[in-house]
């Protein structure tokens, strides 16, 4: 990275999240890194004694040869190899290069010249890489009037002047290549006139973009003018970006190159079918219509490595070996793969349908897989968290062995990854040193990123994402044993590499499930933006790529704008929400939804940069009043009429286009072709609702608040305009059976009690309301009725639950908003018990019931029958206990089970949970007055040793809460009623086995039926209970049959995930719903088994 | 007191001095009666009950002396895969001498080969306990079928090294279940998949050829589902049957019939208990004679059967026994009256023993009921028939039947073929006389359940020949 770029830009400081906006205000606190980064040809390459070394021990490994025939890519066909035919591709990636500006292309130019590489997959499945020649950086500023073209000169030889002097390394013969005059405008504000002057400034290379809107910004010296310093216009745009836009190519579209305008090189760079130099004005980008919307057949590749870790630690690059790398390489659209291999350190016995390949060394396995990927030649590389861990370890690793030639991963020939290091820190997983990898002509597309982006889940471990939307419970083998079974036989190892395999093929099933290739290519045609873009950037790219494009046609400039901190101006009213009128209906609730509110307001009231017209103008231009709105927060934009705006007409072209989707989604029959649309309307729609949100971000890249501001206000009077009309048209008086009351309103729906009884009559009234409502709204704002509510339960603002209704006959689904039903913090029990009375409550309408369960859940809790693996609580561990500055339950029982390690507890060390593990515990007792964190255990310990739980902190600090705010507004006195009822009263409490007391405590026996203790012969009843043998042995041996019938259900379950009858069940996922269940049953059998044993026969 | 009033009414009918004219109760003094009865039989009919010789084979069954130590059910996978395979392999030269023999892990694209290993039957409805606690309660709840086959099931073989999915129409999915031991002829597909070319399957024991006998006429009566204390018992059907087989019924060519049982068999659910008085709390004196009200009234009418004849009692799903297969025998405890008999026996599930060198195998009927749950089949015997000729008759154990983790043997294999291989608790009577083809004679009986069919079923080991006996009370 260019430390010169980078110095010269402030990190602005965090903004803090309003809550009063609505989620896309998450944009905010979003960073866009928009960095060009030149990387010169020869800075990757290894040297070429190195390459024919590589070249030879591929011919040595005869046995990797023998696959090559599957692995390799279809063969070129003659018109390809003859030049003699016009070359369509897909392309996925586009990333440029510092060459020698081309000679046959260029004759008369010489020096570094950036080179785009586009990479991509014809149909019939061959590799691309396209060379784009001519292409150069530029940007604009506005041009000080009177102007003419000698001061246009002098002012050049300034700036190449100043240019020289802060890019004193640089070889190039001229930093500043030209710079013309053009006629644009800018895109802020409503301007009378059409037209101004502007300079646009093109340089030799994209980094030089950023250093020569460093000068102009801090102003130049310029005879006869003076200092001035200079409004820069797209100067933040990516190199790549910039040439997707002014050659009109969208991520993941299809190119053409004609025959004729391509040259084969001489010597090939890449790995790749078909290398071929051309200029840029010879692309032919196709729109995805018609057959340029198929995908081609590209190549995913998902892999995942494991590593043998030492007992209690993290794997390391520096110490810990890679002992496997499963992959599995399929063809888009197929549903099976076609290669499917694992490489294995030290023997593995072999795998049906899998390629197991043993090496000796790691070396070997670690080279095995760099010819793999050379070979295959994947077009994109997916896994679980590849980009944070597998791929940084794999070239990190390769460096601890000093395998030079290993990380040449990429497309181009000889040519190293480059590896960025970054300090990953987020919430979910602390603060962790991790290395970026970039490898050359390959999208790397990593599930664990896109499962954090798109889903709210209550845990990101492969083990739930899978159980979550496949529906499949994965084996989880602790990284402790990982090292034990790779020390073991070829079969322990094979049991590694199935689990390895199963790793490898998980995010692969998810990719297909969630349809991620169809809707992330479609988001990416959609917004213009390549597909790398989408998960590694914010959301306000795609944004600023649509901006761009529309404004260049309408010969437009997007402003640089300084990102001042700006949280002072960063606030601003949010949405609405009306007061919640709480409590429990039982009559239905109609649903009046606006549709897309946001986009809807932005079209109807032409809001947008251009059509902003600034206090001083509004008085200076004199603009009659009837062609401007004010809008509700005082902002003036000019009506359409007057000037249309870009951002409505964005928002225009994406929802027209999203009909057009979604009507052709209706005719579609083939199956991929209804997922491209499918997904194409879906990234249409989350298109349209982030445009409001880029213009709110105040960090972003066009920060208006105004717009965004204008917006909310809207959004506001329309939901009070709705309260008020329904409130005004639906009553007695007006000829209705009853009076409507509208009973809670959010951002952008109003929730009405029609005071009818059925919820037939509630809907034709809600359609009504709807169709009345929506005609005195400016088009295209539309209010729509969509479901009615019955029964209805409103806690607060944002908590709710009911059934949901959309036709008459049958309630859709229960939904809840807000509610602890998926929190992960909280235990088991309390979204048991939420989901349990919520139930009880609206759709078997059982208060009393609800009541009922509620109080024996207390009881069973305070009796301690409650099955421990509903009291587990579970939290990130995001950093060592010394960087807390607050101690947490959770930070200090990894401390202390880290401590164990030292001396030598009944504990296994090795389970001790690192950084970013999830750790789970439970509350115990302790003694009086200690402290919550003190009282923190972990489970498995405190099963095995009869450790008795804080029935009291379940109580207060977890159920208590949720509960109340269920019942509050149906019960009154819900505390009184739930918390302090008489099933309080009786506590047991179970006798810990491991403490110091019970050592000296001597065991006897006591009689099964009374407890009283017994002595002599008999061994299982005292005397008074001896005539109840038959009632006693019947409830013990009941107790012994429950437990059987769990015990086999548990483990056989188990067995099931795992894959195998004939081996014992090793996982260990805390996050699979049975895993304490499964040990507390083992545990149960054994004492249940015990105790019966004693009616001797 | 109902009870009485029936006993006497049909007492007098059976020309009975002793309890016609007494009211002397048999809950009281069973040992007195029991004697009375001897001396009555001896002095005015003059017939003797045959006799036959019992042996007990339920050795195997026993888990008395095994403990939960963490042991999973790998360990039985395991060891019936050794026991069946060292089988299937002997069978090899006959079946496919030609073929190579392969594990899962040695197949080999293209060639063909014999594998052996454990079926694995994938089934998209089979009920899964994660369910349970993991999915979010959809609003239609989920309708329980009572069998859970689905034509997307699909059958994966299992051998200690690996697995590979089966495909091909020879092995139907429907037929198979986990944990049957199999020999296939196949080849390894491109994919990955073994394509079957043929199956098979242990097939039926050797068995002891069955003794030559003397010409008389033995039986033994087997009945299940008695279920003392259920709503549908009635418990002068009950009564009925042990009068009619004690010899208390019926002319004197009745009684000369009934003379001629050597055996009671009670294959499970003898009584029904009310489960919700089991969750482990202490009970009022009200619930407690609740709980042991039918167990007396089973102990007092089994006291009935064992003072004339040998009487074997097997535990059943519903029994006070324990939940996993094998089931243990009941408790002597729940019958102090009967227990005091030596003609008594308190069996295990499965129960197998030998009577005059004939052997008998049965079960309370959970491995039939759960093969129904997971496979098809015509019939019951058809069912009872694939587990003979897998040789192993509770192969869904441990996957869906409940099963003791066993360590080093898997006691449900079938190593010699029975002569009598019955089930108790079906819904109906069936019965089939089965050869094999070495000569192998298997009676195969479903017991029906007493309570609801009023059926019991008798057989005569001098033929095998088998009828039912039916107690209806209709006209009463």
């Amino acid at each position: 990275m260019s430390g010169k770029a980078n110095s010269n830009r402030k990190r602005p400081p965090p903004a803090t999240p309003s809550p009063s906006l609505p989620p896309q205000k998450k944009n905010v606190t979003e960073e866009e890194d928009l960095m060009d980064e030149d990387v010169f040809f020869e800075e990757n390459l290894l040297q070429y004694e190195q390459d024919s070394q590589i070249l030879r021990d591929i011919e040595e490994r005869e046995a990797v040869a023998s696959r090559l025939l599957k692995w390799k890519r279809p063969q070129l066909q003659q018109p390809y190899l003859s030049h003699s035919q016009t070359i369509v591709f897909q392309q996925l990636d586009i990333d440029y290069i510092i060459g020698e500006s081309h000679k046959e292309l260029f004759p008369n130019s010489s020096g570094p010249a950036a080179i785009l590489r586009i990479f991509g997959v014809t149909k019939e499945g061959h590799s691309v890489c396209c060379l784009v020649h001519g292409f150069e950086p530029y940007f604009y500023i506005n041009c000080p009037p009177g102007m003419g073209p000698d001061d246009i000169s002098r002012f050049h030889q300034i700036l190449e002047g100043r240019m020289r002097e802060s890019n004193r390394n640089s070889n190039v013969p001229k930093f500043v290549r030209r710079i013309e005059l053009v006629h644009k405008r800018s895109i802020m504000y409503y301007q009378q006139q059409t037209l101004q002057p502007f300079l646009k400034v093109v340089v030799a290379l994209p980094t030089m973009v950023a250093s020569c809107r460093g000068i102009l910004d801090k102003g130049i010296q310029i005879d006869g003018i003076g200092a001035k310093s200079f409004m820069t216009y797209e100067s933040n745009i990516l190199f790549a970006l910039r040439f997707m836009i002014d050659c009109n190519i969208v991520g993941g579209n299809w190119v053409e190159v004609p025959i004729g305008k391509y040259k084969k090189a001489a010597k090939s760079i890449s790995y790749c079918q078909l290398e071929f130099d051309c200029l840029f004005s010879d692309l032919i980008s196709h729109t995805p219509e018609g057959e340029f919307s198929k995908m081609a057949p590209f190549r995913i590749l998902s892999f995942d490595i494991e590593c043998a870790g030492r007992k209690g630690h993290f794997p390391e690059p520096s110490q810990d070996p890679v002992i496997q790398i499963a992959n599995l390489a399929t063809l888009q659209g197929e549903d099976q793969p076609f290669i499917r291999n694992v490489m294995t350190l030290n023997s593995c016995s072999p795998i049906v349908g899998v390629d197991v390949m043993s090496f000796d060394t790691e070396k070997e396995v670690l080279l095995a897989w760099r010819d793999f990927i050379r070979e295959v030649d994947p077009d994109i590389i997916i896994g679980y968290n590849i980009c944070k861990f597998d791929l940084p370890y794999l070239i990190q690793r390769a460096e601890a062995l000093n395998i030079v030639d290993f990380p040449v991963l990429g497309r181009i020939r000889n040519s190293r990854v480059r590896v960025k290091d970054s300090t990953f820190s987020s919430r979910q997983y602390g603060t962790r040193e991790s290395k970026e990898v970039t490898v050359e002509g390959r999208v790397q597309f990593d599930l664990l990123q896109a499962m954090q982006r798109d889903h709210k889940l209550s845990s990101y471990s492969l083990n739930s994402v899978s159980a979550h939307f496949l529906n499949e419970q994965k084996e989880d083998v602790h990284h402790s044993i990982i090292s034990d079974l790779q020390n073991g036989n070829p079969e322990t190892r094979r049991r590694l590499a199935v689990y390895c395999l199963k790793d490898a093929y998980l995010p692969q099933r998810l990719l297909d499930k969630l349809m991620y290739i169809y809707n992330y290519v479609e988001m990416a045609r959609v917004t213009g933006v390549p597909i790398s873009f989408l998960l590694s950037r914010g959301q306000s790219i795609k944004v600023l790529s649509q901006l761009l494009r529309k404004s260049r046609q309408k010969n437009l400039l997007i402003p640089n704008i300084k990102q001042a901190g700006s949280s002072e101006q960063g606030t601003y009213e949010g949405a609405t929400v009306l007061e919640a009128r709480t409590g429990f209906y039982d009559k239905p609730i109609a649903t009046l939804d606006f549709a897309s509110l946001y986009p809807s307001i932005m079209m109807a009231y032409n809001l947008c940069y251009c059509t902003l017209v600034t206090p001083e103008d509004a008085r200076r231009l004199n603009i009659p009043p009837e062609c401007v709105n004010k809008t509700p927060s005082g902002e003036t934009f000019v009506r359409p009429d007057l000037q249309k705006g870009i951002l409505p007409e964005i928002l225009e072209e994406l929802l027209a286009a999203r009909k057009r989707a979604k009507a052709d989604l209706k005719e579609a029959k083939d199956p991929r072709v209804r997922a491209v649309l499918d997904g194409r309307q879906l990234a249409l729609k989350i298109s349209a609702n982030s445009v409001y949100g880029f213009t709110g971000a105040s960090i972003g890249q066009l920060p208006c608040l105004e717009i965004s501001s204008s917006v909310t206000s809207y959004g506001r009077q329309m939901i009070e305009h709705t309260k008020k009309l329904v409130e005004d048209k639906f009553t007695v008086l007006g000829g209705y059976q009853h009076t409507a009351e509208v009973i809670y309103g959010d951002t952008d729906s109003v929730m009405v009690q029609f005071g009818v009884p059925t919820v037939e009559e509630a809907m034709n009234l809600g359609k009504e309301a709807a169709d009345f409502i929506s005609g005195t709204f400016t088009k295209p704002i539309k209010l729509e009725f969509e479901k009615v509510y019955y029964p209805y339960l409103l806690i607060s603002k944002k908590r709710y639950a009911g059934l949901l209704w959309t036709n008459k006959d049958k309630f859709d689904k229960m939904d809840a908003k807000g509610i602890e039903t998926v929190r992960r913090d909280n235990c088991l029990l309390v979204k048991n018990l939420v989901t349990e009375c919520l139930q009880k409550i609206l759709i078997d309408q059982d208060i009393p019931g609800a009541v009922q369960y509620v109080k024996n859940n207390i009881s069973d809790l305070l009796m301690n029958r409650i099955d421990l693996s509903l009291l587990v609580i579970t939290k990130g561990l995001t950093k060592t206990g010394d960087d807390y500055e607050v101690k947490a339950a959770h930070v200090e029982l990894a401390e202390r089970m880290r401590k164990a390690i030292i001396f030598m507890q009944q504990r296994d060390a090795a389970t001790a949970p690192n950084v970013g593990d999830r750790v789970p515990y439970v509350i115990v007792k302790a003694a009086k007055g200690a402290k919550a964190y003190e009282k923190s255990e972990d489970p498995i310990y405190v099963l095995e040793n009869n450790i008795p739980i804080d029935p009291h902190y379940y109580l207060e600090n977890q159920i208590s809460k949720p509960l109340l705010r269920i019942f509050e507004p149906i019960l009154k006195n819900a505390s009184k009623e739930l918390l302090q009822g008489s099933h309080t009263r009786s506590i047991s409490i179970s006798t810990p086995s491991n403490s110091g007391i019970m050592k000296f405590a001597k065991k006897q026996l006591t009689c099964i039926g009374c407890k009283a203790l017994i002595s002599g012969s008999s061994q299982t009843l005292c005397s008074h209970c001896k005539g109840r043998e038959a009632e006693l042995y019947c409830k013990s041996v009941s107790h012994v049959s429950e437990h059987e019938k769990l015990f086999g259900r548990l483990w056989t379950q188990c067995q099931e995930c795992q894959g195998s009858l004939h081996q014992d069940v090793l996982c260990t996922s805390r996050d699979c719903p049975i895993f304490y269940r499964r040990k507390k049953a083992q545990k149960d059998m054994a004492e249940a088994k015990l105790q019966l044993d004693r009616w001797s026969f | 007191m109902i009870f009485l009033t029936i006993k006497r009414r049909h007492k007098k009918r059976t020309h009975d001095s002793f309890f016609s004219s007494s009211l002397i109760s048999p809950h009281i003094f069973p040992a007195i009666k029991a004697a009375m009865e001897v001396d009555s039989v001896n002095n005015t009919n003059l017939l003797h009950r045959q006799q036959a010789i019992y042996k007990s084979l339920d050795g195997i069954f026993e888990i008395q002396r095994e403990m939960y130590k963490g042991q999973q059910y790998s360990q039985i996978y395991f060891a019936r895969l050794h026991l069946m395979r060292t089988l299937l392999y002997s069978l090899l030269p006959r079946w496919k001498p030609y073929l190579p023999v392969r594990t899962v892990l040695g197949l080999e694209e293209g060639k063909e080969c014999v594998i052996v290993g454990t079926l694995y039957k994938h089934m998209k409805l089979k009920p899964c306990i994660l369910d349970e606690y993991s999915k979010e309660r959809s609003a239609t709840p989920l309708v329980k079928p009572h069998n859970f086959t689905h034509p997307d099931d699909h059958l994966i073989l299992e051998d200690e090294s690996g697995r590979v999915k089966l495909r091909g129409n020879i092995i139907l999915p429907s037929v198979y279940v986990t944990g049957v031991v199999v020999a296939l002829h196949g080849k390894e597909t491109g994919a990955g998949d073994f394509w079957v070319e043929d199956v098979m399957e242990a097939g039926l024991p050797d068995q002891i050829e069955k003794p030559l006998q003397s010409g008389e006429d033995k039986y033994v009566v087997f009945i299940s589902g008695i279920s003392v204390g259920s709503s549908l018992s009635n418990p002068l059907q009950f009564q009925l049957f042990v009068d009619h087989i004690t010899g208390h019924l019926g002319d004197d060519k009745e009684q000369s019939i009934a003379a001629q049982v050597v055996q009671v068999v009670i294959a499970g659910n003898s009584v029904e208990l009310p489960r919700g008085l089991l969750n482990g709390q202490n009970l009022g004196s009200k619930d407690q004679s609740r709980l042991s009200e039918p167990i007396k009234e089973l102990d007092i009418l089994l006291m009935q059967i064992a003072a004339g004849i040998p009487v074997d009692i097997m535990a059943g799903p519903d029994d006070p026994a324990n939940f996993s297969l094998p089931q243990q025998p009941l408790h002597r405890c729940l019958f102090p009256g009967s227990s005091a008999y030596n003609t008594f026996r308190s069996c295990y599930n499965p129960h197998a023993f030998e009577l005059d060198n004939v052997s008998f195998l049965g079960t309370s009927g959970q491995n039939i009921d759960d093969l129904e749950h997971y496979s098809d089949a015509e019939n019951k015997i058809e069912f009872m028939e694939r587990t003979l000729r897998w040789r192993h008759i509770a192969p869904t154990a441990p996957n869906t039947l409940g099963c003791y983790p066993f360590t080093d043997r898997d006691p449900f294999f079938v190593e010699k073929c029975p002569h009598v291989y019955f089930v108790g608790n079906q819904n109906k009577y069936e019965t089939h006389l089965m050869k094999g083809q070495e000569e192998q004679i298997v009676r195969l009986i479903c017991i029906p359940k007493f309570a609801e069919t009023g059926v019991a079923v008798m057989l005569n080991m001098r033929n095998l020949e088998c009828c039912t006996l039916c107690f209806g009370t209709q006209f009463m």
